[in-house]
């Protein structure tokens, strides 16, 4: 038999990038990511009856928070849920046992299944993301104000998918350990939630080793768009970067409890 | 001074058990007790047994998705689970579900992949697999309008696209009609033809004897009786037709060991 090397960088490159395809592919085909992708989309062009306030300038600003608000939230659902959807009805149906008998290591998977989820929130973002923008531009052209710069804005959405990667890093690691698909949702979420409340830890508090937890107060879009210049190269990379320690430690943790996991 | 080799078992089991934590505080249940078990390359072993026998448990110890708690499990001389194990098997899981959006070619290229087989392998293989599972008319179908004879051979497909020499098989007959079971038991008949080292689980006792080498009765985890079909079926005294010989066989094993 012909085969490509099993062992070595490239070949576990090779087998994670096909999980994560295949993982995009079924998510795609979920009725969870058609309906929340319809519920944010609806939410986004609720935004545009609001125009009969006629905020001036300000509408636009308005219109960018919600729209960046319900991309939030709905990417928040759709992070926590896909991930422990996808992760469950592998494992459950057993499909999974085709994959793990094979020569693929369990970091591959876990990391396949990261890659996969992170495509379609890219893809989620992108589309909601891509749509307020377009409403931006057109009632700011009908108000003849631009109150609102554009690459502010996206730079806000890039912001958002960061912050919505890490939630879904932090379901996988429940998944990983968690018997059940709902308990893995719920725990995500929670998991979220804590981590966006962790301004609220004071040092002295007796929550304080809290703090160890990410702080998604740190990818605050709606702040972001607040101001009108790009945050500075530093400012973002610093972000990018603390974004990346978090996801690799999710991500190993995840892969060293799925390592010892049976079926 | 020349040194012998010896040819590995194509499986061998040796004092193999499997507990599950039960609780929080720590109970036990052993779901295999302690099995040895060797299997030769080329031979066709069927495990027999109720449910909670231990048959999947066995069958997914070799596949690597669990580990023993006692004794060890070796593919071809290489511990169950290894990166080297793993590339020596093919395994069916029982009534799995498949990603239903995707065509039967599609499904078996993204195998082959994980397979790490290369590209133009790939192609050749599954078009080759396909047409020995007799799925090449539905190749370019959705899994999703698959019946389950269909599927089964799917399965069966992917677990020998990447050629391995060892195919184990968790209840392949499960939930098929007889028509279903008649051409799976062919494409079974035809793996060992080829050579294959066949393990395959099941309930069902018809034609079994005719498709095995080796035939294993596992009850509460332990191997009841082992042998050739020749072997066991003659200790069984052949007087009345109905149940069958192994039928008998198989209730009077488990009837003894209540």
């Amino acid at each position: 038999m012909n085969n490509v090397a099993t062992h070595g960088a490239i070949a576990s490159f090779r087998r994670v990038r096909l999980i994560a395809r295949h993982t995009l592919g079924e998510a795609l085909h979920l009725r969870l990511t058609f309906l929340l992708g319809l519920l944010g989309a609806g939410l986004v062009l609720g935004a545009m009856g609001l125009r009969e306030f006629n905020f001036g300038g300000a509408e636009l600003k308005f219109i960018g928070d919600f729209g960046l608000g319900a991309l939030g939230s709905f990417g928040m659902l759709l992070a926590a849920l896909t991930t422990s959807q996808l992760f469950f009805s592998e494992i459950q149906g057993r499909a999974a046992y085709c994959v793990l008998t094979r020569p693929v290591r369990r970091w591959e998977y876990i990391w396949g299944k990261l890659a996969g989820v992170g495509a379609l929130l890219a893809l989620f973002v992108g589309a909601l993301g891509s749509l307020i923008a377009v409403i931006i531009f057109w009632r700011g052209r009908q108000l003849g104000v631009t109150s609102v710069s554009l690459p502010v804005f996206f730079c806000a959405c890039a912001v958002q998918w960061l912050k919505l990667t890490l939630v879904a890093a932090m379901t996988l690691l429940v998944c990983s350990y968690s018997g059940s698909a709902m308990f893995a949702s719920c725990a995500g979420l929670i998991l979220a939630g804590i981590a966006h409340l962790r301004p609220l830890v004071g040092e002295g508090s007796r929550l304080a080793w809290l703090r160890v937890w990410p702080n998604l107060a740190l990818f605050d879009a709606e702040a972001l768009l607040a101001s009108t210049q790009l945050p500075t190269a530093f400012v973002l990379l610093a972000a990018v970067g603390y974004w990346a320690a978090y996801v690799v430690l999710f991500g190993m943790l995840a892969s060293l409890v799925f390592n010892r996991r049976e079926f | 001074m020349m040194l012998a080799v010896e040819t590995p078992w194509a499986v061998e089991l040796v004092g193999f058990g499997k507990s599950y934590r039960t609780g929080w505080i720590g109970s036990q249940m052993a779901a295999v007790r302690s099995l040895t078990l060797r299997l030769a390359p080329g031979q066709v072993l069927g495990l027999l047994g109720p449910n909670g026998s231990g048959k999947s448990t066995t069958l997914k110890a070799l596949g690597g998705l669990l580990a023993p708690t006692r004794g060890h499990c070796l593919i071809f001389g290489h511990p169950a689970g290894s990166d080297e194990a793993r590339a020596l098997i093919g395994y069916l899981p029982e009534l799995p579900h498949y990603p239903l959006h995707l065509s039967g070619r599609e499904f078996l290229h993204y195998c082959g992949g994980l397979s790490s087989l290369a590209e133009e392998t790939i192609s050749e293989r599954v078009s080759e697999v396909l047409t020995w599972s007799g799925l090449s008319a539905a190749a370019e179908q959705r899994l999703g309008t698959y019946s389950k004879g269909m599927l089964q051979r799917v399965g069966l497909a992917q677990a020998i696209l990447h050629d391995p020499p060892l195919v184990l098989l968790d209840e392949p007959a499960s939930g098929l009609d007889p028509s279903g079971r008649l051409a799976l038991n062919r494409l079974i008949r035809d793996l060992a033809a080829r050579g294959k080292t066949v393990v395959f689980s099941s309930h069902l006792l018809a034609n079994t004897e005719q498709l095995c080498d080796r035939l294993a009765i596992l009850g509460r985890g332990e191997i009841l009786i082992e042998g050739t079909p020749a072997e066991l079926l003659g200790t069984v005294r052949d007087e009345v037709p109905q149940p069958s010989r192994l039928e008998k066989l198989y209730l009077e094993k488990l009837a003894a060991h209540e």
